[in-house]
């Protein structure tokens, strides 16, 4: 009998071995992250009250400018991706008021895909392999509705300042500026690499030097075609402008919170390594919980920056605390 | 006579041995930097560039051709300036000639008919402009080349194993569907790698050539006939393009055929392989299908194979007479590792 459960024993022990060594080594695909090894959080850890309160200097006029597109059905989307509303008012129905107030009342059913629209991409939604950020094997937190670790719900405040990079300008006054017909407003062309030296020039027209805590928003004009939707969308998204591998690693260098664009997915598409796949997306979210805007309206703060000579903003965001979700769409809000 | 870098040395003196290998070192290292940091204007002139037109027996077209080398210069320190051969003698040589006055660093040139490449390199050499061929030779040019031997040897290899695999004591024919003799797209040279890597692993199997002259249409009549014919057979069919695989594949479903039949095809276009939207054969959610794969020509990917080698030439490195596409089988099991999609966001 003892040596039929020590059998069983060791059965057991080179089964389990075998499922241990058969999992991903998360340590050797994605670095630690610098909140150590119980965060969750990512780089929203740098927004602390300070940075937040310094960040409300930034409010001088009380001026509101609006940064993301209207959600509605028939924004550019891939495939069977789809967001759809389905209005309930019964109640408006002849005899179906409330009491003696007669009160009526509506509701949405939301029916959507998280990442449409101006959206924000969560620590969950790139890895390498089965390994997310802070060296997270994924696998093993998820179940068919929601992922149990790297959700939504752990993220903190996004209230800090905004600087907005207008690379159409820098490209434009590098003599590099190549545009799409499809365009009405001046865009960048799909494909144009944005590196690191042109951020920084971006940020020098402006006499901007990046804070721990920012928020860095791209304005390449490439959101003219989501604007011009659905007749657009095809062109939209077939490729982006975007910012390249080495742009994405200067960033993470300035110790940004996010990265937001007016493009689907804010790193150049075709990547420059046609064997690489949203490289940026895992140099930013995976090794680095420095969050993603995508689809991000910045013509008009593009524009309010050309205007007044002054690139910084506070940057009003909120993410609903969606638990176990790997990304969901956002409203944001510059305030001058 | 002394060198114009550094001076003499004074008679009694001896030369400071050291300070002069800092020195050439120095001038080395500068001159070496400065390779690195100019800027280059390199030609490509395109077989083709006509909508709808496909290369080399691919489903590629001109347009991909080129969009790869604009891509592919995105990283490099390289001014492009584009022709259109037109698949047109006198255009190719008005091409080289346009080229050599506009005295571009160097010319790639893409064209097919030796006579004309002839002239080609007369006129290049004659500009002391240095030339780099793809897939035709010019002159004594380093060649950039398709390898259609290799190629059809992945896929005959492929298909032998796959009836080691599944089909043991089977009766098995090979069979060859394309324009075989299509000596234009070198086919008879894909022809016969498939035919060494089926016979390579498949001593006895028997190889019918199915000759489609080009005409996709004709592949489901073709196919049809023969597997009619041998009821009891499997058949391993090497498809010389991606449509015809398609085709291959559609006239063994109309045959009720479909477990008698496995199909590799030649060139991985987009015909054959999509993104995780945009759903084709060759997707890792249909590993089941009885296309096994398809082996990559990659023209959509030229521009990063050739002009690093342009830039090594230009920079005085050694190249190779001879440099071939890397070519392998791509399947559903590494299409999107190969070509990773970006129908997502």
């Amino acid at each position: 009998m003892k040596f039929a459960s020590t059998l069983v024993a060791t059965f057991l022990f080179f089964a389990s071995a075998s499922v241990a060594l058969a999992q991903t080594d998360c340590t050797k695909l994605v670095p630690p992250s610098p909140w150590g090894p119980n965060d969750q959080t990512g780089a929203t850890n740098r927004v602390t009250p300070a940075v937040t309160k310094a960040a409300a200097a930034e409010i001088q006029e009380g001026k509101v400018v609006p940064m993301s597109y209207p959600l509605v059905d028939g924004v550019p989307l891939f495939g069977t991706r789809f967001t759809k509303t389905i209005l309930t008012a019964t109640s408006l129905a002849p005899g179906a008021s409330f009491g003696e107030n007669e009160l009526t009342y509506m509701e949405d059913t939301w029916l959507s895909q998280s990442h449409v629209g101006t959206h924000l991409d969560g620590l969950g939604h790139i890895g390498r392999k089965d390994c997310y950020f802070n060296q997270i094997a994924m696998g093993k937190f998820i179940n068919q509705n929601a992922m149990t670790k790297l959700g939504l719900e752990h993220l903190k405040s996004f209230a800090t300042r905004g600087v907005i990079i207008d690379a159409v300008k820098v490209f434009q006054q590098s003599g590099k500026f190549k545009t799409n017909s499809a365009c009405k407003k001046p865009c960048l062309e799909k494909g144009t690499v944005i590196s690191a030296a042109d951020l920084q020039a971006g940020l020098k027209m402006y006499n901007v030097t990046l804070r721990e805590g920012d928020i860095v928003v791209i304005h390449t004009g490439w959101g003219d075609l989501f604007e011009q939707f659905p007749a657009q969308n095809a062109a939209y998204n077939s490729g982006e402008p975007g910012i390249g591998k080495d742009a994405a690693k200067w960033l993470i260098g300035q110790k940004v919170v996010a990265v937001g664009a007016d493009t689907w997915a804010v790193e150049v598409i075709p990547g420059e390594d046609p064997k690489e796949a949203f490289i940026v997306h895992n140099l930013l979210i995976t090794d680095s919980g420095i969050h993603i805007i995508e689809n991000v309206r910045t013509d008009l703060m593009a524009a309010e920056a050309a205007r007044t000579n002054r690139a910084t903003f506070f940057f009003n965001m909120t993410v609903p605390r969606a638990v176990g979700m790997t990304g969901n769409f956002v409203g944001i809000d510059g305030i001058r | 006579m002394s060198s114009p870098l550094w001076p003499a040395p004074a008679s009694g003196r001896r030369p400071n041995a050291v300070l002069v290998v800092l020195l050439a070192a120095a001038v080395l290292a500068a001159l070496h930097a400065g390779a690195e940091d100019r800027r280059y204007t390199i030609a490509f002139a395109n077989l083709t560039e006509e909508p709808g037109v496909t290369l080399e027996a691919t489903g590629f077209m001109g347009r991909e051709v080129r969009d790869s080398f604009v891509l592919a210069a995105r990283r490099l320190p390289v001014d492009l300036v584009f022709y259109d051969n037109r698949r047109d003698v006198r255009t190719a040589l008005d091409n080289a000639a346009d080229a050599a006055r506009r005295q571009v660093d160097l010319f790639v040139e893409y064209f097919h008919e030796p006579t004309a490449n002839d002239g080609v390199a007369r006129t290049l050499r004659e500009a002391r402009i240095p030339v780099l061929a793809v897939n035709y030779a010019v002159g004594d040019a380093p060649l950039y080349t398709a390898d259609n031997a290799a190629a059809g040897r992945i896929g005959g290899e492929a298909l032998a194993d796959f009836a080691a695999r599944s089909w043991q004591g089977r009766t098995v024919f090979g069979l060859i569907v394309g324009a075989v003799n299509s000596r234009q797209d070198r086919l008879p040279e894909r022809v016969q790698g498939v035919i060494e890597g089926l016979r390579g692993r498949q001593r006895s199997i028997r190889i019918v050539n199915l000759d489609t002259q080009g005409n996709h249409a004709t592949v489901a009549t073709l196919v049809g006939r023969v597997v009619a014919a041998q009821p009891n057979a499997k058949f391993l069919i090497a498809a010389l393009d991606d449509v015809t695989a398609l085709a291959a594949k559609s006239a063994l479903e109309g045959a009720g055929r479909v477990a008698d039949g496995a199909i590799v095809s030649f060139g991985c276009d987009r015909s054959i392989h999509g993104g995780a939207s945009d759903r084709k054969e060759i997707d890792p959610s249909n590993r089941g299908s009885i296309v096994l794969g398809s082996v990559a020509f990659y023209l959509d990917r030229y521009g990063y194979d050739v002009l690093p080698l342009a830039l090594r030439m230009l920079r005085g490195e050694a190249v190779a007479a001879r440099t071939t596409t890397t070519h392998k089988l791509i399947t559903a099991a590494n299409v999107f590792r190969e070509y990773p999609p970006y129908d997502l966001q």
